[in-house]
């Protein structure tokens, strides 16, 4: 293959790998402080007005082209995924923005407790960083993705103002809610990065269309190529999109010196930098770096430690869903960004199991997913199927577990041997097994969803012990610790092997906690860009 | 195998599938059939599914042989030996049928995709907070 030289005149400070969440962070705050970035991203920009909830068939594209799970969606720019040995699917989304393209936004964040797994529970390892070192760069992550929420949560550390007031939870919320309170359990009205009010550049406040998984028309939800990305390019970012990167090139004493990608028409390009920054994702980020082994890095760069693409952690997802007849409030309002619970967070030895969960509410989705699934359960074809699906649509609720998923070594990200991508290059495999302690607490959970849902008067409840396609959250592949041969980036993302190499996205989590995870990715991504504009000026022309 | 032969398998297979309910035929009566097939089509996954069910089950002309009993054994039986595959198509099959205006009218359903109209926002309201605003701080100190 013949490699061009994209500019040979130009050495970009940052190149960064991947426009999603945290790649968009980064550049934006690095541009902002006057380096000069380049991002290279496999995926295209999105229009809004194109996303297909605005077209009638918009069910059935939900299934393949506009599917969470790339071996299903299978666009030119996704590249598959080996899940033979996997209880889970990773879901995520290749394009400008990433997979707040696809996700509900919501935006909870890791409690003090999670970062303090090991000195409090005697299980994985702690995070060599605590909740309040990452507080200001939560705070500031809020205001330019736009927080809709409120102060006050008793489960939660006492936290700024947020720059909007809380989405409303609705009848069917307050239903919920109510049983909560009955039952004298927590419960908290969600924090969401969707606008209850007009707020950022062009987005408007959202229109309770009921369904926000496949984009956002009214850019009231925030995606990264709405907020992020805009600052980023008005200080002179470089964004380069249809590029996928098949290597992470170095020099002969291991440096990272830049990138050789692929661009759409096959042509094989190289672009310099200073320092490069891996933002890919906990799949695609130890995938590239895995197939970046040379001499130097003989089983992959920056994997001295051996625990690069291990410790793999998805959150488990399962829980139950209730049938309420007499419900009146039709599919309206945000799909899971209502309201949690957090009453079984924290650990209680007496429940058989260490760590907890959070509990989400969730709203139906339309007939044709009614029909597909309510808790993993189709309805019936024949004679029964219309009585049963006229009793669940409008009608159903339910109340998903997130739960701390404990990092464990044979949880693993590799190289396929045989399964490439639409450019030819080796596809990651997962082997991923539920353990005991995530099966426990998984039992758990559906077991009080039961009681929350019966208490708040449902006739039916449809239980789904685990759900397969929800791996969302790809976490600690690439885990930042204080020991370098037990983790892989330092405290501020840096490699410890390669000292201008760092790595932002949800590789680096040392442990998973039981929230969704993208806030606190923002937020380690901004305190590693602080860190490199106050620390590493040695890396700016 | 020839459109015609699954079309015509298809719309007998639909009946059993989805039947006929109120004033709504059952959805081979409704012309599906042409319809998913050419779902199918546009993604090799559905297509496949499509494929296998249609090979499982008998010829057009030995389906409408049997009795309503018989069409649903012949049905289960194809579920049972192949269920991914099944399960598919039958996801496809909802799917379309759940896409047709008629559908949505006996549901009493608007059926209008999530954009661009949408719904109202609710007020926001803080008193219900009240119950749970009572609660200490019971979050776990570090």
């Amino acid at each position: 293959m013949t490699t061009t030289e994209h500019n040979p005149d130009r050495t970009a400070d940052v190149l960064i790998v991947g426009a999603g969440a945290s790649g968009a962070a980064v550049a934006a705050s690095l541009s902002e402080a006057g380096f000069d970035v380049v991002c290279i991203e496999q995926g295209h920009w999105q229009d809004s007005f194109q996303y297909p909830t605005a077209k009638p068939d918009w069910e059935l594209r939900s299934m393949s082209s506009w599917s969470i799970n790339p071996n299903k969606r299978r666009l030119p720019e996704d590249y598959p995924v080996n899940v033979e040995d996997s209880a889970v699917d990773p879901v995520m989304f290749n394009g400008v923005g990433g997979s707040t393209i696809m996700w509900v936004a919501h935006t909870p964040r890791l409690h003090p407790s999670d970062f303090r797994v090991k000195s409090q529970d005697g299980v994985a390892e702690d995070w060599p960083i605590s909740y309040e070192d990452l507080e200001p760069w939560y705070d500031l992550n809020d205001h330019v993705m736009g927080c809709a929420g409120i102060s006050g949560d008793p489960a939660n550390p006492p936290r700024s103002e947020r720059p909007m007031p809380p989405i409303p939870i609705g009848k069917d919320g307050e239903m919920i809610a109510g049983a909560f309170d009955r039952l004298g359990w927590h419960w908290w009205p969600s924090d969401s990065y969707i606008n209850s009010t007009r707020y950022g550049e062009g987005r408007d406040s959202c229109n309770f269309c009921g369904h926000n998984m496949m984009g956002c028309f009214q850019r009231a939800k925030a995606s990264t190529d709405l907020t992020y990305w805009p600052r980023a390019i008005d200080q002179g970012a470089e964004l380069v999109t249809g590029a996928r990167v098949r290597e992470i090139t170095t020099d002969s004493s291991g440096r990272a010196t830049g990138v050789n990608y692929l661009d759409t028409e096959g042509n094989d390009i190289y672009r310099s930098a200073r320092a490069v920054v891996m933002a890919a994702n906990g799949v695609g980020t130890p995938r590239l770096m895995l197939m970046s082994d040379s001499d130097r890095h003989p089983n992959g760069l920056s994997n001295s430690s051996g625990m690069l693409g291990k410790n793999l952690m998805f959150h488990m997802f399962g829980g139950s869903s209730g049938v309420f007849p007499d419900h009146e409030d039709p599919w309206v309002g945000p799909v899971a960004n209502i309201l949690l619970s957090q009453e079984f967070y924290e650990t209680d030895p007496d429940r058989g199991f260490l760590r907890g969960y959070t509990f989400q509410m969730g709203r139906g989705l339309g007939p044709g997913a009614i029909a597909r699934s309510v808790g993993g359960h189709r309805a019936p074809w024949g004679k029964d199927h219309h009585e049963v699906l006229e009793r669940r649509f409008r009608n159903t609720i339910s109340l998903g577990a997130i739960g701390d998923d404990l990092p464990e070594e044979h949880n693993t990200v590799t190289l396929d041997k045989s399964l490439t991508d639409s450019s030819g290059l080796p596809a990651p495999k997962i082997s991923y097994k539920v353990s005991e302690n995530s099966r426990a607490l998984l039992d758990h959970a559906i077991a009080q969803g039961r009681t929350v849902l019966e208490e708040a008067g449902a006739t039916e409840i449809l239980i789904n012990p685990q759900s397969r396609e929800t791996g969302w959250h790809l976490l600690g592949t690439a885990r930042m610790g204080n020991d370098p041969e037990r983790s892989v980036v330092d405290k501020h993302g840096q490699s410890h092997d390669v000292d201008n190499l760092f790595i932002v996205d949800g590789s680096v989590f040392v442990t998973g906690g039981g929230v969704n995870p993208t806030p606190t990715i923002q937020a380690i991504a901004l305190r590693t860009a602080d860190y490199i504009i106050n620390e590493r000026q040695d890396l700016k022309a | 195998m020839t459109i015609n032969h699954t079309t015509d398998l298809l719309t007998a297979v639909l009946d059993r599938a989805l039947p006929p309910v109120g004033n709504l035929p059952g959805a081979g009566g409704m012309g599906l059939s042409e319809e998913v097939i050419k779902r199918c089509a546009a993604d090799f996954r559905f297509s496949d599914a499509l494929d296998a069910v249609v090979e499982a089950l008998p010829s057009p002309g030995d389906f409408a042989a049997l009795d309503d009993d018989g069409r649903d054994e012949a049905l289960r039986a194809v579920e049972s030996s192949n269920p991914d595959a099944f399960g598919l198509w039958l996801d496809v099959v909802y799917t379309v049928y759940y896409m047709q205006p008629d559908v949505h009218k006996r549901l009493n359903w608007h059926g209008r995709s999530p954009q661009p109209d949408g719904n109202t926002m609710p007020p926001w309201d803080e008193s219900i907070l009240g119950v749970i605003r009572q609660r200490e701080p019971f979050w776990r100190k570090t």
